[in-house]
Parts: C-alpha cells; structure tokens; sequence
C-alpha cells in the first residue's frame, strides 16, 4: 500500500528550509506546517523581508561591513577617526567591538583567514583592498583583531610582513583574564598567555 | 573510583552495564565476548579517547551513527555522546563546553599485549605514549599538541602546493615554533619524571638483574626556528617539514643496548611494564585519587615470578579492571568480583 505524505509542494519547501543554518528535519517540518497553516499575512511579511534585504543589503566596498550604500555606516561616519584600523576576520567580528564603544576608528573585514587546510588563500582575502587603504588612507595604526589560534595568528604574522614597510605602528589585541574574572577561574593556558602578554606598570 | 559504567551502540554492545568495587575487579570470558571493550569504554568515558585507536569512530556499533558511554565516579555522574562532528560531555547532568573539569576527575593507565609495540614498533608510537600521559598530567598539553599538529599539517600543505610562497610559509612557521617549543619542554620535562620510576620499576620486576635507561630523543633542536631555516632546501626538495616534535622519541636501552633490537621478548615484556607502571607511578604522585589501572589480558603471557613482580606494584591504592580469559591462574589474596562476560550479559560473583 502507498504511504501517504505531504504535498510536493510541502515536501519541497521542508527541503528548502532544511538547507537553513541551524535548521533539522524536525524543525524545518515545524516551520513549514506554521507557514502552510498561518490565518494572518507574518509567512508572506517574512518572504517580503528576505526578498528585500537580499536586494538592498551589500558588503561596504570599503571595509566589507554590511551597507545599504556603496560605503557603510562606519566607513560613511565623518566623526570616526582615520588614524586607527582594526583588521578583523569576518564582517560579523564587528559588531561585539562595537559594542564596546572603546574602539572609534575605522575596520577592515577580511572575509575569512588564510588557512591552507581548507584551500584559503590570501587572494581568497580581502588583503589587497586592505594594502590600497593603507597607501591612501595612511593610517597612524593597524590594531590586529584575529582569532587566538593557529589560523589566526599565522594570518596576522602574515598581513605584519606585508605591511612593515609602511609608516604604520602594528598592533594586536591582548589575550588574557576575562574582566572582573579571578585568577582561580581562569584555565591554564588563558593564565600562562596573560603572563606572557604581561604589561609594564 | 568508577562505581559503574553503560554503554549504548558501543562497540559490539547495543547495551550493556556493569557495576564495579575498589581493588581488584576481574573480567572474565571467551575471546571476542568483548573485554577489552569494556576497558576501552571506561578509557573513554574517563579520558574522552580510547587507548585502542586514534579515532573513535571505529567504536560506533557498525549499522548505528552514534555511542553513548556513562556512568558513576563516586558520587558524580559522567556522560559522554559521541557521533561523527558531534561529542556531548555532561558532568552531573550539565553539559560541558570546558573539558577541563571533567578530565581532572580520574586520569587512567592501560596495561595491554599491545604495549610490545611500546619497544618493537615505530617511534610514533612512543610519542603516543608520552602524549598519552602529557594530555592526562597537564591541561596545558593538549592545546599546545592539536595547535603544533594544525601548523604542522598547514605548513606541509603549503610545501605540496605547486609553488610554495615563502612568505604564506613564514606565516605558518612561526606558530610551529612556539608550539614545538612548548611541545618540546614539556615532553623533556615528562620523560625526566617517567625515568626514575620506569628505571625502578624494570629493576624490580627482573629481579635486580637488568637495568633500563629511558632518554627523550628530540627530533628537533633546541634553536627550532634557526634548524627550520637550515633545512628549508631540504623541505623543498621532499615537501614536508622534516624537523620538529613530530620526529621526536624515546630512547629506550637494556643493560646499554637498544631495547627494540637487543632485548629479548622477556625483557621488552618487562620494559613495557615498567613504561606502564612508571606513568601510574607520576598520575599518583600529582594527584589525591589514584589512577584507575586497566589491565587487558596480560597475565597469560608472563611466568609466575614476573606475574607476581607486576601485581606487587600495581599501586596498592589504585582501582583495577583485569580481564582474562580464564582465573585458574589467580591465587593468594588478590580477592575482588568477577564478572563473567558472555552473550553480552554479565553475572557477577563477589567473593
């Protein structure tokens, strides 16, 4: 005997929302049954904002930041200082140091690191923007913003040799406690790097 | 101690538990009953890794995609789910991000007719062996092992590709450096603390007749970054990075002789025992709970005088599970439950 299933259409929208970060099986059978059967117009709200924000929402071609403009909110502030530009990985890095409203210089997003393991180049990076910026721009300081592991480090070291030559002073973020953290909470190797990054009083 | 373990879809077991004492726990049953799956399932639990193979994939109950082993560490209980991309370690019920905690419970030592390759086998599986203990002894160990095993196969990436970039090179050495420099100390500073214990040991078990020296061979000097630019032409000639912790051993000689070609089987037996014993000797010394010994099937192979060597010292304080084909052997005062093993069922005899 056959077995009943849902509608092609029900069936190929599951597929498609499965393909959603995040989303299994279960979920996205859950999503769809809540689209098929809505009373009210929030499905056809949400199709309209994915539509829209696909067409308006591009990466800055400055800093590759997310904009609605050719330059992004960041890069398109005047305020902002010229002098300081923080390197970090992916546009989403951005945001958490925003939030700490410590930072007022502008950012460079490179798109990813160089990672040999998984076939990432630098000409997959945004690191020739990032050289051109810093021949126009002259920034007074570059602030290395990557991730603490081996990827990360290795690209910095990398974007260090490729920038030494210029009038810029290099920097990275420390590694270290978390604030207001003591030192029985930290683990080992958080401990043994704060010392190592220790700073002079 | 381990007061009690399960298993689910592990190995050849779709379910399986069994309760264990302090002291000595026998595990008895035919060939293939699955002993020695038991013994790997607690050194999974315990230690998050098998003893048995790099991999944990292999343990997966073949037709299931995933395995959970759990169970009781004196009052607290320990679960770890595994399946391809997706571990899940809970500690009292709450799920860790942090491993560290949970593997500072019981550090662990396996004693198995394996270890033979200890001497005899490549020096890969030395390095195993100091990794091993180094992952157990020092939670700094592990980071620096998987960050010094990432820049190494990144930086052999780069000198396969067609054209190596010196500069995308440089970019990768520098992380090696630090890593193999730390990888370095470490395992110096772990076979200084093995050697006394292991020399002892093996002069114990022999009966005061033989003497065993235990050195750490580096496979790289102490200048790490000057002999990586020494040997750069090289590399590129072979396209790997030929110097570094992943070349290092541990120099191992009997009455001055290297034991993998001179010792004979009895001796390299004894030595292997020794390497054991000398690592539950360190896990003691660092740590109020002793380490929980597992000791798979190696009774069979040794006479009578060395048997009885091994058992006087196995560290009195210490947990043990011992499987074994059969007891007939087992005499004196070596008391502790049996749990014969057979059909995946387990029945247990305390006396």
């Amino acid at each position: 005997m056959k077995r009943t299933e849902y509608p092609v259409a029900i069936r190929e929208l599951i597929a498609q929302l499965r393909q959603m970060p995040g989303v299994g099986p279960r979920s996205a059978e859950r999503i769809a049954l809540w689209i098929v059967q809505a009373r009210n117009e929030q499905p056809a709200g949400i199709a309209r904002a994915i539509a829209s924000t696909r067409d308006t929402i591009r990466p800055c071609l400055q800093c590759g930041f997310f904009a609605t403009a050719d330059l992004c909110e960041i890069c398109a502030d005047d305020s902002r200082a010229r002098e300081l530009l923080c390197v970090v990985e992916q546009p989403t890095d951005i945001l958490p140091l925003e939030k700490t409203s410590a930072f007022r210089g502008r950012y460079h997003s490179l798109g990813g690191r160089i990672s040999p393991l998984d076939r990432v180049a630098p000409e997959d990076l945004r690191i020739a923007s990032l050289v051109e910026r810093v021949e126009k721009e002259a920034p007074s300081e570059i602030i290395f913003a990557l991730a603490a592991d081996v990827e990360g480090e290795a690209t910095t070291n990398y974007l260090v040799a490729l920038l030494k030559k210029y009038p810029v002073t290099l920097t990275r973020i420390a590694h270290g406690l978390p604030a207001g953290g003591g030192l029985e909470s930290a683990d080992e190797l958080t401990l043994s790097r704060a010392l190592a990054g220790r700073t002079r009083l | 101690m381990l007061r009690e373990l399960q298993l689910r879809d592990f190995r050849c077991f779709a379910s399986i538990a069994a309760e264990f004492s302090p002291g000595f726990n026998f595990i008895v049953g035919a060939n293939g009953q699955g002993k020695t799956t038991l013994l790997e399932a607690a050194c999974v639990l315990l230690r998050l890794q098998s003893q048995r193979s790099s991999s944990l994939a292999p343990a997966v109950r073949v037709g299931q995609r995933s395995f959970v082993v759990s169970g009781h560490v004196g009052e607290h209980r320990l679960q770890f789910y595994y399946r391809a991309l997706r571990r899940k370690v809970a500690f009292d019920g709450v799920e860790q991000r942090d491993q560290a905690e949970y593997l500072r419970l019981v550090r662990v030592v396996s004693f198995a007719s394996h270890d033979l390759e200890l001497i005899r086998g490549p020096a890969e599986m030395r390095r195993r062996y100091l990794d091993f203990i180094g992952t157990q002894a020092e939670a700094r160990y592990r980071p620096v092992l998987r960050a010094y095993e990432r820049a190494l196969r990144s930086r052999n990436a780069l000198l396969k590709s067609p054209h190596p970039r010196p500069r995308e090179l440089a970019a990768y050495t520098e992380p090696l450096v630090r890593a193999g420099t730390s990888l370095r100390e470490m395992r110096a500073a772990l076979v200084r603390r093995l050697a006394p214990f292991a020399e002892a040991s093996h002069r114990a078990i022999s009966g005061g007749h033989e003497n065993l020296s235990l050195e750490y061979a580096p496979g790289s000097e102490e200048d790490f970054a000057a002999q990586l630019a020494r040997t750069r032409t090289e590399e590129e000639r072979l396209r790997l990075t030929i110097v570094g912790p992943h070349r290092d051993d541990l120099r191992l000689q009997v009455e001055a002789m290297p034991a993998a070609q001179f010792a004979s089987e009895g001796q390299q037996r004894t030595t292997a025992l020794a390497l054991k014993l000398a690592q539950a000797q360190v896990f003691a010394e660092d740590t109020a709970t002793p380490p929980l010994l597992l000791v798979d099937d190696i009774f069979g192979e040794l006479d009578a005088a060395r048997r009885n060597a091994l058992l006087a010292h196995l560290p009195n304080e210490s947990q043990k599970l011992v499987t074994a084909t059969a007891l007939d052997w087992r005499a004196g005062d070596w008391g502790g439950p049996v749990l014969e093993l057979t059909d995946g069922e387990i029945r247990r005899r305390d006396k």
